[in-house]
């Protein structure tokens, strides 16, 4: 708990001199030495240290920064393509008709944008995930080109580049990066969600046991209807390490012209409609066995790593999505008049541009240092964190397309303006690349089972009586009573695992207090790294950053307060029993069942 | 209420403690007793108290022994076209009037008709009680000074009009079945049962009939005024009734359907949960008269929630599956009895333990392998036994209950669940109905069908026959 207030009373002191510093234990981080991006060797692991109470401040401190080269050359990159999009596409069409134009594409492709992070090798860009989040935000004006490409490069061709073999990179990639082979993803299926071991899609081995013979549907595929690769995942039989047959998962490199692939007709769906979503059928497709991505069975691994991978971006595009709106609605705010005033004299209409800021705020900074954690070497592990940009970012573009909406009123509810579209366009975020249901429970299990692994063994040594444990302890107890560390509140008085915590998985509604909480504190952090390295450099208005930096670390500092006090099992402000019996109650009876208000009894 | 405190404390003074048992709270010895004793004049309302009867089935007026003079029987007599109807009934309230017109023993009419109302029908019907109510001369009764107000003013004339309200009261459905469902008891619903002795009996019991309505508010006012046993006793129904009326959380239709096919669609709907169950008609019943010689066809009706045809596939083929029954199932007055597909509890050796598969959650871990080595002090769970029952796979009811009908259940069943032409069935029939087993073997050594509710039974069966 006294983290959050670390974190907030460092924003609050922000604006006099960054006094985070000296809240924090080292002592001083900004020494003004420009640090190379690439030469950090520290794996990343900020997130699931963050479930130990610990801030692991090398990873954050200070916000990643890319070098001057880098920068001029995702500039020259960026100035076309936002020339490009502000000039010749017209998303009104896109989503009245239904279908993003041809020559819209090929001008996509010839620009590079179908492959952004491919290795130049394999003709791509090869951009880092910092330049492709910088990119992400000239795309996201349009939310069906977005998903187009998305689908195509963070997801579709994302396994070749991730566990494709040599063969694999120089056969499909350069025809995948230059645009004339459009990829897609096939996992989906109508009873197979986020339930990998419902599939159906099965692949089975040839006699000659050179080829896969993959059979079964697929539906939602993006770009089913235009993908000449997909990558599929299909159950084939895999022999066991004890010699039972067991059923896995196995991804396949599955092109249309081998035949058997079909398509069935676009969806109608409520946004981004000028992206193609469709179901995919296979039927007999001969699959040769050296388009098996990855190894036999070990489809599932490559899925998640997959999906993990594919989430940051999602913070950049929609702050990209949040810039333009602000400068939309800011339009019509100061020349609208009402009552001889302009409406941005309001201060209703104030606090919604404030609040639209800070969450672009927040989310870039989020993405960007998630974008430089992702670029360090190796391949760090940067899943939770990823997962909490996406939370944060597409539930703050809910609110905040929904605010826009509202700044203009009536006129927000027409189809004349564009909000009306965004509106429709985002509410897809809150569900694709995992439900932010699930992604709560997969960021706050992930880290409290890495939190869970060493606090366990630190009670077993502790059983066992292993003395420099139990001084370790003790002295961090003594060092706790000083005041001087910061403890997050997440581990309970003694500093160890709750016994209760053996049926956490299905305390869904604890999990997801644990996760706001988490990703609180990580917006924090990002909001306070940013905001003290641009006062460090003296960016312009970073006093304006200084506010919203404060304003979000106040906001979210009461939140976690709230949050944490609800995860007190019988504190008056948890809920959950109530929670769990209402529904229960209307679960069984599956409708609303109180009385109507005009009911009598006599 | 204070008045009324204050009454019962000077009784208590002036009478002691003798009288106070005649209060309401502390009818229970009395009720007993005084079956045989005198009319007392304090404990006239209890000598009606036997045709209290809280079991479902309407009480039969000629069992009950008749104590008072039979004044006025002949005003109820059936007339010349024999129809005992609400018209019928009015028709002997207006010519009592006509009869006496100063109304003379008035309070044992009153008495008779309430023992008479089921006879014709109308014991349901509120405008008749407060008819009823009307017969009672105005203003006579009502207390004009503290005195009387303190002392029972017209003791017995409130007592009768007490005992109207109470049989209002009575004819409130009263749904066993809450003993059952396990509904939580109220402490209201404490209070009341504890203050109606009649009711101790029944845990717990429900009343949904006839409410008193502003007009018997204003009867009673201009008979006995506001301070009266009789008003007392209305503002406690308004009180209570009103609360008791919704308590059953799982209602039954007060007027259960006709048909025995929709009765029996309607009880198992109510004994299963699940609301996805399908109900499967897998036989109508044939009328004996249209196919002639051949033999009637009984009703079948059958539930299956998707779970339970899971579970059912699931099962080891090489065990047995029983069909089961007939087991009674009460229904206000009626009783209904079906029939399940069940089978043993599979031994623990054999249950499959449900494995989390390893890769199975394409998002978040579906445990956590975490060693917490926890001892016995971790535990915050209570202790508890639970013994499981063998699976139920499905319900049936049917018109009949012998074995060739219930062959063709399992064979409609079968439709749906192949896994039943391997496994092996057994019917393990009760000879009767449940728990009327014993007293008719012991009473009569007659054949299953011939206890007395399984009249009921037999009913059902017959009808289509008659139909």
């Amino acid at each position: 708990m006294s983290g959050c207030g670390f974190l907030s009373r460092g924003a609050a002191a922000l604006a006099a001199a960054a006094t985070a510093v000296r809240a924090s234990r080292v002592p001083r981080i900004f020494t003004g030495t420009h640090r190379r991006l690439h030469t950090s060797l520290q794996s990343c692991s900020f997130a699931k240290e963050l479930f130990l109470g610990n801030i692991e401040q090398k990873g954050v401190f200070p916000f990643p920064e890319i070098s001057q080269d880098e920068l001029s050359e995702i500039n020259q990159f960026v100035g076309p393509v936002e020339r490009f999009f502000t000039e010749e596409v017209d998303s009104r069409k896109i989503d009245q008709e239904g279908k993003i134009p041809v020559d819209t594409l090929e001008k996509l492709k010839s620009l590079g944008l179908f492959g952004i992070q491919v290795p130049e090798e394999y003709g791509g860009l090869g951009l880092s995930n910092t330049m492709y989040a910088r990119l992400g935000e000239i795309i996201s004006m349009d939310g069906s080109i977005t998903v187009t490409l998305a689908a195509h490069q963070a997801i579709g061709l994302k396994g070749i580049i991730l566990v494709g073999n040599e063969e694999q990179k120089a056969k499909y990639l350069p025809k995948l990066a230059s645009g004339e082979h459009i990829a897609a993803f096939c996992l989906t299926e109508p009873a197979s969600g986020s339930d990998a071991a419902s599939i159906q899609t099965r692949a089975t081995l040839s006699e000659d046991k050179k080829y896969f013979i993959l059979n079964g549907s697929k539906v939602w595929i993006t770009n089913g209807g235009l993908a000449s690769i997909f990558t599929v995942f299909a159950k084939t039989e895999v022999v066991d390490s004890d010699g039972s047959i067991k059923d896995k998962i196995t991804a396949f490199i599955v092109e249309r012209d081998f035949g058997g692939v079909t398509n069935g007709k676009p969806e109608e769906k409520l946004g981004i409609r000028g992206s193609n979503t469709c179901e995919v059928h296979f039927e007999n497709t001969r699959v040769p066995v050296e388009n098996v991505l990855g190894e036999v069975g070990g489809g599932f691994k490559v899925a998640m790593n997959i999906l993990n991978s594919g989430r940051f971006s999602m913070g950049s595009v929609v702050a990209g999505m949040l810039k333009k709106l602000i400068e939309l609605t800011a339009e019509y705010a100061c020349t609208r008049k009402q009552f001889n005033r302009n409406l941005s004299e309001f201060g209703l209409i104030q606090e919604k541009f404030a609040l639209m800021a800070q969450k672009a705020y927040v989310m870039e900074s989020m993405t960007y240092l998630t974008a430089g954690m992702l670029d360090q070497p190796g391949f760090p592990d940067c899943s939770i964190e990823a997962a909490m940009v996406k939370v944060f970012s597409s539930e703050a573009a809910w609110q905040c397309v929904s605010e826009a909406l509202q700044i203009l009123g009536g006129s927000g509810y027409m189809k004349d303006y564009p909000y009306e579209r965004f509106l429709r366009d985002s509410r897809i975020l809150l569900i694709f690349e995992g439900t932010n249901e699930i992604l709560r429970l997969f960021i706050a299990l992930t880290g409290l089972q890495h939190a869970g692994r060493i606090l366990t063994s630190r009670i077993k040594e502790l059983k066992r009586g292993n003395v420099t444990v139990v001084m370790e302890s003790i002295g961090r107890k003594l060092r706790d009573s000083l005041g001087r560390t910061v403890d997050l509140g997440l581990t309970g008085n003694l500093g160890v695992v709750h016994p209760s915590l053996g049926t956490i998985v299905e305390e869904q509604l604890v999990l997801k207090r644990v996760a706001n909480i988490l990703i609180n504190l990580y917006g924090m952090t990002a909001v306070l790294s940013r905001a003290s390295r641009s006062i460090r450099i003296g960016l312009p208005n970073h006093d304006h950053e200084v506010l919203l930096a404060n304003m979000f670390c106040v906001e979210a500092y009461f939140q976690n307060l709230f949050s944490l006090s609800q995860l007190d099992k019988f504190a008056p402000e948890n809920m959950d029993d109530q929670i769990k019996k209402v529904s229960q109650q209307i679960l069984e009876k599956r409708a609303y069942i109180c009385a109507h208000p005009l009911n009598r009894t006599s | 209420m204070g008045w009324v405190q204050a009454s019962l404390l000077v009784r208590g003074l002036s009478r002691g403690w003798g009288s106070i048992c005649s209060t309401a709270l502390s009818r229970a010895a009395t009720t007993q007793v005084s079956l045989q004793a005198p009319r007392g004049l304090h404990c006239s309302a209890v000598i009606h108290k036997d045709d209290v009867s809280l079991v479902p089935r309407p009480p039969e007026p000629q069992r009950k022994p008749i104590k008072v003079p039979v004044l006025h029987e002949e005003l109820f007599t059936p007339s010349a076209t024999g129809e005992k109807d609400k018209a019928s009934f009015l028709r002997a309230l207006r010519s009592f009037e006509e009869h006496s017109v100063r109304k003379r023993g008035h309070v044992d009419f009153i008495y008779l008709a309430l023992r008479k109302m089921p006879e014709f029908g109308v014991e349901r019907d509120l405008s008749v009680y407060n008819l009823l109510l009307d017969v009672f001369p105005k203003e006579i009764f009502r207390p004009r000074n503290i005195i009387q107000r303190i002392f029972v003013h017209y003791p017995r004339q409130q007592e009768c009009g007490i005992s109207v309200l109470e049989q209002m009261e009575r004819y409130a459905q009263v749904d066993l079945e809450l003993l059952c469902c396990g509904a939580k008891p109220v402490l209201g619903l404490l209070i009341y049962v504890s203050s109606r002795p009649e009711c101790w009996d029944y845990s717990s019991f429900i009343c949904t009939g006839v409410m008193p309505n502003t007009e018997t508010e204003f009867l009673l006012t201009q008979i006995f005024g506001r301070t009266s046993y009789p008003m007392l006793k209305f503002l406690r129904m308004k009180l209570w009734l009103t609360r008791f009326k919704n308590i059953n959380p799982y209602p039954v239709p007060r007027d259960l359907p006709q048909d025995p096919l929709d009765l029996a669609k309607l009880s198992l709907r109510r004994m299963e949960p699940d609301l996805s169950a399908k109900v499967t008609v897998y036989q109508m019943s044939l009328p004996s008269d249209s196919t002639g010689t051949d033999p009637i066809q009984p009703h079948i009706v059958g539930i299956q929630s998707p779970d339970q045809q899971a579970a059912l596939a699931r099962h080891n083929p090489s065990k047995p599956v029983f069909v089961e029954g007939p087991f009674p199932l009460w229904l206000r007055n009626k009783c209904v009895y079906y029939h399940i597909l069940r089978a043993d509890l599979p031994l623990p050796e054999e249950e499959k333990v449900e494995e989390i598969p390893e890769e199975w959650n394409l998002y978040y871990p579906m445990k956590l392998d975490l060693e917490y080595s926890r001892s016995g002090w971790d535990n915050y769970e209570f202790d508890l036994d639970e013994v499981t029952e063998g699976p139920v796979f499905a319900m049936c009811m049917a018109g009949a209950h012998d074995q060739a009908t219930l062959v063709k259940w399992i064979q409609g069943l079968q439709e749906t669940n192949p896994i039943l032409a391997q496994v092996p069935v057994v019917f393990r029939l009760a000879r009767s109905t449940g728990e009327l087993l014993t007293t008719s073997r012991l009473e009569e050594q007659s054949p299953p069908h011939g206890s007395p509710r399984d009249q009921e039974e037999d009913a059902l069966q017959a009808q289509p026959q008659q139909g």
